[in-house]
């Protein structure tokens, strides 16, 4: 009898304390984040204007089929979708590798660790006109370097070839070190005897990095691909700067598309239906991803 | 906690603009025979009492609206960087506190939609980019009763005739009723480099056919001959290519309907890509003002087609090689028709929910009085008086070549077919899709027929015609 | 060889992430016709112009003070509500945990334009507008998710012994977390507490609509330097240089747990 009210009173405890924890992030963000997406759904079912503000009727998922039947709707996808795809890859194997690197090296780590982090510090403003400098034709620094090299000289941002593919390069330059960094705080908290048993074994740096590091930071890189994947499919300031969603609307993603329609031509409706898209696109692929990778739940809880 | 004044200006900028300029001013005003009877400089507080005579000729209860405050908002603009300085004098003269917020132009085209969306009740006066947008949406107070109110405004002393036509008529609103003022007035004007046109031996061309030769011959090397603005966007192409397609005797919208499909658009366009594609730097596709403006400071690029405001900066030793030896053309024609620049007056207005409309009314009439122009004018600003462009201070400030080009410009310019397409409320979506197939054609993506029937079409269907 | 080659990466890469803020560097010590001169001068007469400018410019000291208080205060308060949810994510089996972890995660999914007016409106209401608390509020909830998640992995990578035992000897839920749980965790803290500050930081587009007079955070004020029809490359990079050395002092000051070696003995 004494067991049972124990255990009862232990579940009560046990339920108070998640509770408690959770509260307060829970508050903050329904407070924060269910109201603009209410609204931004219910307007997004309407045709509302900022330029007819009286005049906004329900069309239902008149603005959806809309998009649907949309050329530009689907190029922009596209975009989207290649910008993404290749930017997150490279940066993933990057911030991987070097993270390890970095985590093996015992000379200058502060010092190279700080240069790392540098493109997360710089003010992003300033440093995307600094690449539009650099990647002037006639004025910028890269072409000087061409050059110098015996190489032509790129248009860079205006050519419908490479414009995609400097943005990617300016994104890369940028996020790398968010992956780096979540690598490295990954690498720290993995225990050394897998390492130092295999090293004993005489296994190769190779062979150590593919079947010990990597599975072990398995989480974190899967985390942070996540994280990078959805932040990229929003990118937005870069292209906005270098190269307004040219050449033509080459490098056009969904959301300068979104905020064409709803800061540009004032269609909120319209710029609603386009981002409510974008979620439920970012929803699926990332359900699958964590379901696949068993990511969703914890693979281990404390047995109380 | 107490609002900050803010300026973006770099303080340091804004006391060279006082100091490089008192002496300007003053003559200016001593020549339009308004005396300053010490010669003091302008800003000396001793002068205050001799400026606030200029003002007080006119029948206006100036100290009505006395201790209160209001919100200008703008982007960096010579309009905001001429005003500000002389934002003390209004403030003696009116009792009226004004509080500045400037934003570079993206992000204020942003944010301002956002907060007058929202029903903002300031700004209280705003620099308004898109007239169609702000009147369609309701965010602008009609002018017409404040010009009638004897309390507020004097119509004589104010002298609307001493104002460019294009400026006057440019505020009436489809209802015939006026929501904004005009503030400045810029015209397209030519820019060439005279040392590079004479080591070629070329005059500066006057229409279609000797603007691409004369390109041609200028470029050289990785020196360029002519640059204009390409870049993918409703901001880039649009002004500069519209005015090639005014001056081959196209129109952009005509009665509600898009026109770039005419055979007169068509080859306008297809001038414009091809001036750039054979005589244009490398990736020019890109090209917005910075790059533009920049190449032909830098001497890489031997001519330009852009704003007559572009002249302040190209004048400018300190930041421009070509200073010095620039001369200034009228538009280029198409083959046998009659150039027609493309021109723009920006205009400021009144916040509809502003909770000091009367404050905000004495604000821009004074803002764009002759006395307060004429002193604008000297620091530079393309005002919208022509009493302040003939002024002395005016042109030695901008240059007296250049004033004379722009003037002509604004002069031949054709202020209804320009209006007809960038005050239509949907002017955003027939400049962006007019704006990128000019970037397709310049970079050869598509040909100039291509493109322009295809933005036409998807115009069209935008905007319901 | 291993470590010569190793070596040879790492400094490259040091070098690609260090140019383009090498290019800035120079930048600000040009003028403005030689910032854009070309050939591109790498060697030139520099001046101290621009950063005197900045200097006395108050504003680019408002800017600065704006952003390391919101920053400041979206980094500690993010962890402080942050940090218990991921423990409790990470290390409890109840209903709806599951989905719960994912709607946290899909509070960043939605493209910021859609959320914009709303925003706007709401802190309207709420008188928030143009207050560091409010912006503090805004960047808290847009990072939440990074928190939460990022922590839950670290957590879920501690083994589970030591709090065992601890819970074995008596104590309640709250006194193993604090005194356990989160001491072990610190190199996770430490990386997610550099993320966010890093993001907040440098945040533009909720700052900006956001914030106004008040509130005017680095790169918002930057923004202003962006003018009409021209680019004040002087201020721009003589700011944003400057800029560079608080935040990088701060993330020095937060990367010591990073240093591999300081927890593992703990895990013994």
């Amino acid at each position: 009898m004494q067991g049972f009210f124990f255990m009862n009173q232990f579940r009560k405890e046990r339920n108070k304390f998640i509770i408690l924890m959770l509260m307060p992030a829970t508050i903050l963000l329904v407070g924060l984040t269910l109201f603009p997406f209410i609204v931004s759904l219910i307007l997004s079912f309407t045709d509302y204007s900022l330029l007819r503000p009286g005049q906004t009727k329900f069309i239902f998922l008149d603005n959806y089929i809309e998009l649907m039947k949309t050329d530009e709707f689907w190029i922009a996808l596209r975009v989207t979708v290649v910008f993404t795809a290749f930017a997150v890859f490279i940066q993933v194997v990057l911030g991987v590798v070097f993270a390890t690197l970095l985590h093996n090296e015992n000379t200058n780590v502060s010092l190279l660790r700080t240069l790392y982090l540098l493109p997360l510090a710089i003010t992003p403003i300033a440093a995307t006109f600094t690449f539009r400098l650099m990647f002037n034709p006639s004025l910028g620094v890269l072409n000087y370097f061409m050059k110098l090299l015996g190489l032509e000289p790129q248009a860079w941002l205006a050519s419908p070839n490479t414009a995609l593919f400097s943005l990617i390069i300016v994104d890369t330059w940028q996020w790398t070190p968010f992956i780096l960094l979540i690598c490295l705080g990954g690498l720290a908290s993995l225990p050394s005897e897998p390492f130092e048993a295999a090293k004993v074994d005489g296994a190769s740096s190779w062979q150590i990095f593919t079947k010990i590091t990597v599975p072990m930071l398995y989480p974190f890189i899967g985390l942070a691909l996540l994280f990078r994947s959805i932040d990229a499919f929003k990118t937005f300031d870069i292209i906005y700067v270098l190269t307004s969603g040219g050449p033509g609307i080459l490098t056009r993603t969904l959301n300068l598309y979104a905020f064409k329609h709803g800061i540009e031509y004032l269609s909120m409706g319209y710029a609603g239906s386009i981002a409510i898209v974008m979620l439920i696109i970012t929803i699926v692929v990332a359900q699958i991803f964590l379901r696949k990778n068993k990511l969703l739940l914890p693979k281990d809880t404390l047995k109380r | 906690m107490k609002k900050k004044y803010i300026s973006n200006l770099p303080p340091i900028k804004q006391l060279n603009l006082t100091r490089r300029h008192f002496v300007k001013a003053t003559s200016a005003l001593a020549g339009a025979g308004i005396l300053s009877s010490y010669g003091l400089p302008l800003y000396a507080a001793s002068n205050v009492d001799e400026m606030m005579k200029m003002y007080e000729g006119a029948n206006i209860d100036w100290q009505s609206q006395k201790g209160s405050s209001i919100v200008l908002s703008g982007l960096e603009h010579p309009w905001m960087s001429s005003i500000e300085p002389l934002l003390p004098h209004f403030k003696k003269l009116t009792g009226i506190d004004v509080q500045v917020q400037k934003q570079s132009e993206s992000e204020y085209v942003a944010e301002v939609p956002v907060k007058l969306g929202a029903g903002n009740p300031t700004p209280d006066v705003y620099m308004v980019w898109s007239y169609g947008q702000a009147a369609n949406a309701g965010w602008l107070e009609s002018l017409d009763q404040h010009f009638d109110n004897p309390n507020l405004f004097d119509k004589s002393w104010y002298d609307l005739d001493d104002i460019f036509s294009s400026a006057r008529s440019f505020p009436i609103w489809n209802d015939g009723e006026s929501y904004v003022m005009s503030i400045t007035a810029e015209a397209q004007t030519m820019f060439a480099n005279q040392n590079m046109l004479d080591a070629v031996g070329e005059s500066v061309p006057t229409t279609f056919d000797e603007l691409l030769s004369t390109g041609k011959k200028l470029k050289s090397g990785d020196v360029a001959g002519v640059a204009m603005r390409s870049k993918a966007d409703g901001t880039a192409g649009s002004w500069p290519g519209g005015g090639f397609v005014f001056s081959n005797g196209g129109v952009i919208i005509q009665d509600g309907k898009c026109m770039l499909d005419s055979p007169e658009a068509i080859e306008a366009i297809h001038y414009y890509g091809t001036i750039l594609k054979e005589a244009g730097p490398l990736g020019v596709g890109n090209y917005h003002w910075y790059e533009c403006l920049n190449d032909y400071m830098q001497e890489v690029c031997g001519i330009g087609m852009d704003s007559s405001n572009f002249a302040t900066d190209i004048e400018n030793p300190e930041k421009s090689n070509a200073a010095g030896h620039t001369t200034y053309g009228a538009m280029v024609s198409g083959p046998g028709k009659q150039a027609k620049p493309n021109m723009w007056h920006w205009m400021a207005g009144i916040n509809s929910k502003s909770q000091q409309k009367a404050a905000a009314f004495l604000f821009l009439t004074w803002a764009n009085s002759k006395p307060t122009c004429l002193m604008s004018s000297a620091l530079g600003l393309a005002t919208t008086r022509t009493s302040a462009w003939e002024s002395d201070g005016f042109k030695s400030a901008f240059g007296k070549q250049a004033a004379t080009a722009a003037l002509t410009n604004l002069q031949n310019a054709d202020g209804k077919i320009m209006k007809d397409c960038w005050f239509h409320p949907q002017s955003g979506e027939i400049l962006t899709p007019f704006g990128i197939a000019i970037n397709e054609v310049v970079t050869g993506t598509k040909s100039a027929e291509k493109a322009m029937t295809e933005a036409t079409a998807k115009i069209n269907k935008a905007i319901g015609a | 060889m291993k470590v010569f080659f190793r070596r040879l990466a790492l400094y490259i890469f040091a070098l690609w992430s260090f140019f383009p803020l090498y290019w800035l560097l120079n930048t600000s010590f040009k003028t403005s016709k030689d910032a854009l001169a070309r050939p591109p001068t790498f060697i030139f007469k520099p001046i101290m112009k621009n950063y005197m400018e900045v200097i006395k410019n108050n504003e680019v000291w408002g800017y600065f003070l704006d952003s390391l208080i919101v920053a400041l205060g979206t980094t500690c308060f993010g962890l402080l509500i942050g940090v218990p949810a991921a423990y409790v994510l990470a290390r409890f089996k109840f209903k709806g945990s599951a989905d719960f972890g994912f709607w946290i995660l899909s509070t960043r999914m939605t493209p910021p334009i859609a959320m914009l007016i709303p925003f706007f409106i709401m802190y309207l209401k709420l008188g928030i507008l143009d207050t560091h608390i409010g912006l503090i509020i805004a960047h808290v909830g847009l990072n939440l998710s990074i928190i939460v998640w990022l922590m839950r992995g670290f957590y879920e990578e501690i083994p589970m012994e030591i709090e065992e035992a601890s819970y074995v000897d008596g104590s309640s839920f709250f006194q193993t977390f604090y005194k356990i749980a989160v001491p072990l965790s610190m190199p996770g803290i430490s990386a997610v507490g550099i993320i966010t500050f890093l993001f907040s930081w440098n945040e533009f587009l909720f700052a900006l609509v956001l914030g106004d007079s008040v509130v005017r955070t680095s790169p918002v004020g930057l923004y202003g330097f962006v003018g009409y029809q021209k680019i004040y490359w002087g201020q721009l990079s003589a700011s944003a240089s400057l800029l560079l050395i608080p935040v990088l002092f701060f993330v020095f000051l937060f990367q010591k747990p990073l240093i591999k070696g300081l927890t593992l003995g703990s895990y013994k």
